[in-house]
């Protein structure tokens, strides 16, 4: 390293960064010359932890991977549980599933926009995009409960019925979505700042994105039609047509264009969803055991390839759970992407991936006035216990 | 003896260090409500501003061990000295400033310079990685602006005849129509003036999410609030300069010439929080590419356009 | 399931000892039975160079009882996955990185490092993932017999019981 060399420390913590990674950025004036690339601060066991509990549990467990495409990998889960038993899900559980993974595609590329805009110093769009994702997070809250874990899913189909007034609530939101993303797409097609700040930026040519394996939306920036729900299709993509979105800049302005345009796509699969959605059960019964045999699942998460590998052993608990999310993919050719650029494309790059680098640690903390406590696994389950008591149902019973 | 103590309520009270600092709390809250509404949010109250300040003034003011104390502390000061001083050269109302006399348009564009100039020093003195990258940019930025400012500035001086403020006020306020000439420099001054502000799309200097804030990295406390006060001012005296420039209409009645100075000096902040909420932030490098090609001619143009027109009508 | 088929068949017939051994369980997967070191080697290299399986999705680890299984995940264009097994002795785990071919894997290999206590030979130079700093040596979380009751999350160290008295209270 020489004296015109200095290196800048992106991370662990940085305004940037929205979780924790590290990126030694060796810069020559405001030149990248190297990139030293850390991650690993949010290891959390869960996949040990998998192996202690059941396998419905596991199902809240594997739900909190991560906080935005919460349902992908719980969808990914029930799936391998499900075919590992043998049991076949009602086609209206299947339908609705697709529902909530396309809102989820639409709250997590909306969100995604805001974080790349802020990134480039574009206040306005980042607080715009973000408007309009409370709003898809609204039709999730009203229809599972809650924001980003929505809990849909359950082994052998999902727990909540579109009823009526949520499907009045879908209907009405994907109407003012769509023009508000129409505007978006206006804006990053015309606007010359976010052009100039975008085109040209992060650059992984087609060879490349092959070479480092990269999935989802950054693949597909680069010409390579990668889709599971066209390669692979699961569930209700069976029957419904999905339109794989392609773009060959190959660079963050590719990216930027193939996850706007895959907003309009997951609006149009929602309204056929809706249209074409069969009546009938929501749930089948699975059982508790489930017999050996190891299963790899794939589901297109918001951020691409989302795989999940699970052997079981014939007890109630699994052996082995193994979640590769997307970003695990695309995380390989980030050094290739950052090198040779400058300082300023930086964030925009890493933000470029949609990384997610994990969520936070799991321990709930109940504010009152005076004092502050934290709660582990027991207390909660006797809060959670004592709380269905006064609603009738008796849970202590039952053997955790 | 009575002498002086105009001079000290001009200095002090109006339109001095008081009523800059009350302005620009102003300023500063327009500025961010507007920009709030922009982007469809509800923006924050009329005393969050003096709250901000009050709040950074009751705090622990940490200096780095690597720093030098000397410069990391009076960098502030200078650069609010600096910026009060170039106020008094400017007429707000009427077409007299406090201070006047001929060549101050120079000692006010030298007096603009030191709050960049002291935000280097600032971040260079903090010996921090971010604040060296943040004062590197502003040097490299403040390259960029100050040719097409001077220009600008120095264009309309030139049919005015004369290079002081207050005289090239009260010439375009005795002949209003010449000010349509200027307009192009006008444009140019605006945009190089954002630039001199480090707002967005400008802002790389401070960019938050590449070198955290920049050269100011480091401050804290009792420090910061008189950088953040510094900034806000030297707002305040960059929309006062242009309004007295390019906007010098009057009417004559001083408390009708007081409230015109604040419809102009909000119109201005307008268009600069529109620029500042419509476009992304500019690559360094490319700031300096835009100012030498596109606003240095435009500026030079208007020059030569000038220097024409008072040969071919002899004003 | 033709090209599935036609895979199996390739492998096959370049690799007798693979007859029996390769497995299609159904559409778009194919297994295999635990290769050995020589084995695993010439046919990933197959694999990766001949077969266009262009991109390893990651490997998998797992526990065995007495060995450590290694489940290299491979897919081609049509996202066909070969899923090549591999099984290490839990005294002295020891397999070849194949960062070489794939250098998407490395990320994958230094969590064998970190959780299984597989020793990777030529694993790039890199910081240690997904483990914190300060880790205690010898402990890897997903063995079965680590058990995360036993550790001490204030002293960073792993301290299972003992004595036989510990063990029963246990």
């Amino acid at each position: 390293m020489n004296d015109n060399q200095i290196v800048l420390p992106i991370g662990p913590q940085h305004p940037s960064l929205d979780e924790p990674g590290s990126f030694h950025i060796t810069l020559e004036g405001e030149k990248v010359i190297n990139a030293v690339i850390g991650v690993g601060y949010n290891h959390r066991g869960l996949e040990k932890a998998c192996e202690s509990k059941n396998y419905i549990q596991n199902l809240y467990i594997i739900e909190r991977v991560c906080g935005i495409c919460s349902h992908a990998h719980s969808t990914a889960y029930c799936m391998a549980v499900e075919e590992l038993a043998g049991v076949t899900v009602p086609p209206r559980a299947e339908y609705i599933r697709v529902i909530v993974a396309e809102l989820e595609r639409l709250h997590s590329h909306l969100l995604w926009l805001g974080v790349a805009c802020h990134e480039i110093g574009f206040d306005t769009m980042f607080m715009y995009s973000w408007r309009d994702r409370e709003k898809v997070l609204d039709v999730l809250a009203a229809f599972g409960g809650n924001r980003v874990n929505y809990g849909v899913n359950t082994l052998g189909g999902v727990r909540r019925d579109l009823d009526e007034t949520i499907l009045e609530l879908i209907v009405k939101t994907l109407d003012t979505l769509e023009e508000e993303i129409k505007l978006f797409i206006d804006i990053a097609m015309t606007e010359t700042t976010l052009i100039n700040r975008l085109k040209g930026v992060g650059k992984l040519s087609r060879e490349d994105a092959i070479h480092y394996g990269a999935v989802g939306p950054v693949a597909r920036a680069a010409g390579i039609a990668h889709d599971m729900r066209v390669y692979e299709p699961y569930g209700a993509y069976r029957e419904i047509p999905v339109n794989v979105i392609t773009d060959t800049h190959a660079d963050v302005y590719g990216r930027t264009l193939v996850r706007m345009l895959e907003t309009q796509e997951s609006i149009r699969i929602i309204r056929h969803c809706l249209k074409s959605i069969p009546d009938g059960d929501i749930t089948m019964k699975v059982p508790r055991r489930i017999p050996a045999g190891e299963v790899i699942v794939r589901v297109e998460a918001p951020r691409g390839e989302d795989v999940h590998y699970l052997r079981s052993n014939g007890t109630d608990i699994l052996d082995r759970i193994r979640v590769r999310a997307p970003t695990e993919a695309n995380w390989h050719g980030m050094k290739h992407m950052l090198e040779g650029g400058y300082l300023a494309d930086v964030p925009i790059t890493i933000a470029a991936i949609d990384p997610c680098y994990s969520c936070t640690d799991r321990a709930i903390v109940v504010r009152s006035q005076e004092n502050t406590n934290v709660m582990d696994w027991k207390q909660l389950r006797h809060m959670s216990v004592d709380y269905y008591k006064k609603q009738g149902i008796d849970f202590a019973a039952c053997k955790l | 003896m009575l002498l002086f103590l105009e001079y000290i309520f001009k200095i002090f009270i109006f339109p001095g260090v008081l009523f800059l600092s009350v302005y620009s709390f102003v300023l500063e809250f327009t500025d961010r409500k507007l920009y709030a509404r922009m982007q469809s949010r509800v923006g924050p109250p009329w005393y969050q501003p003096l709250a901000d300040f009050l709040k950074l003034i009751g705090k622990n003011v940490i200096i780095p061990a690597d720093a030098n104390r000397f410069f990391f502390s009076i960098m502030p000061f200078v650069s609010l000295a600096a910026v009060t001083a170039g106020f008094m050269y400017v007429p707000l109302f009427g077409t007299s400033a406090v201070f006047s006399f001929r060549g101050d348009l120079i000692i006010v564009l030298y007096f603009l310079a030191i709050p960049p100039l002291a935000g280097f020093l600032a971040g260079w003195y903090s010996r921090g990685v971010y604040a060296t990258i943040g004062a590197t940019r502003i040097l490299t930025q403040m390259f960029a602006y100050e040719v097409p400012l001077f220009i600008s500035l120095l264009a309309p001086a030139l049919i005015a005849d004369t290079w002081s403020v207050s005289e090239i006020t009260a010439f375009y306020a005795a002949h209003p129509l010449y000010t349509l000439i200027n307009l192009p420099c006008a444009l140019t001054a605006l945009i190089a003036f954002q630039c001199k502000l480090e707002r967005a799309p400008f802002d790389s200097p401070e960019a938050e999410t590449e070198v955290v804030s920049g050269a100011l990295v480091e401050y804290s406390g009792r420090l910061l609030a008189f950088f953040n006060m510094a900034h806000s001012c030297e707002l305040v005296l960059v929309v006062s300069l242009f309004a007295a420039i390019y906007l010098p209409f009057m009417t004559g009645i001083i408390w009708l010439d007081f409230l015109l100075y604040f419809v102009k000096t909000l119109f201005i902040l307008v268009f600069l929080t529109l620029m500042r909420a419509s476009m992304a932030r500019v690559v360094i490098n490319r700031v300096i590419t835009f100012f030498w090609t596109f606003l240095s001619p435009v500026a030079l143009g208007q020059i030569i356009l000038n220097l024409l027109l008072r040969g071919v009508l002899h004003i | 399931m033709k090209h599935e088929e036609h895979i199996v068949k390739t492998l096959c017939s370049r690799f007798p000892f693979l007859e029996n051994r390769v497995y299609i369980q159904k559409e778009k997967r194919i297994f295999t039975n635990p290769l050995s070191a020589d084995e695993f080697k010439e046919v990933i290299r197959y694999a990766h160079n001949e077969m266009d399986f262009y991109r390893s999705t990651h490997v998998v680890g797992t526990d065995d009882g007495n060995t450590l299984g290694l489940l290299y995940i491979l897919a081609n264009q049509e996202e066909i996955l070969l899923a090549l097994r591999k099984s290490v002795p839990k005294e002295n785990p020891v397999v070849q990185s194949i960062s070489d071919l794939y250098p998407s894997i490395v990320l994958h290999e230094r969590e064998l490092v970190d959780l299984f206590g597989v020793v990777v030979i030529g694993l790039p130079e890199g910081p240690a993932y997904p483990l914190p700093d300060g880790w205690p040596k010898g402990n890897y979380p997903m063995r079965k017999d680590w058990n995360p009751k036993y550790f001490n999350k204030s002293t960073m160290q792993y301290e299972p019981p003992q004595t036989k008295e510990e063990i029963k209270n246990e």
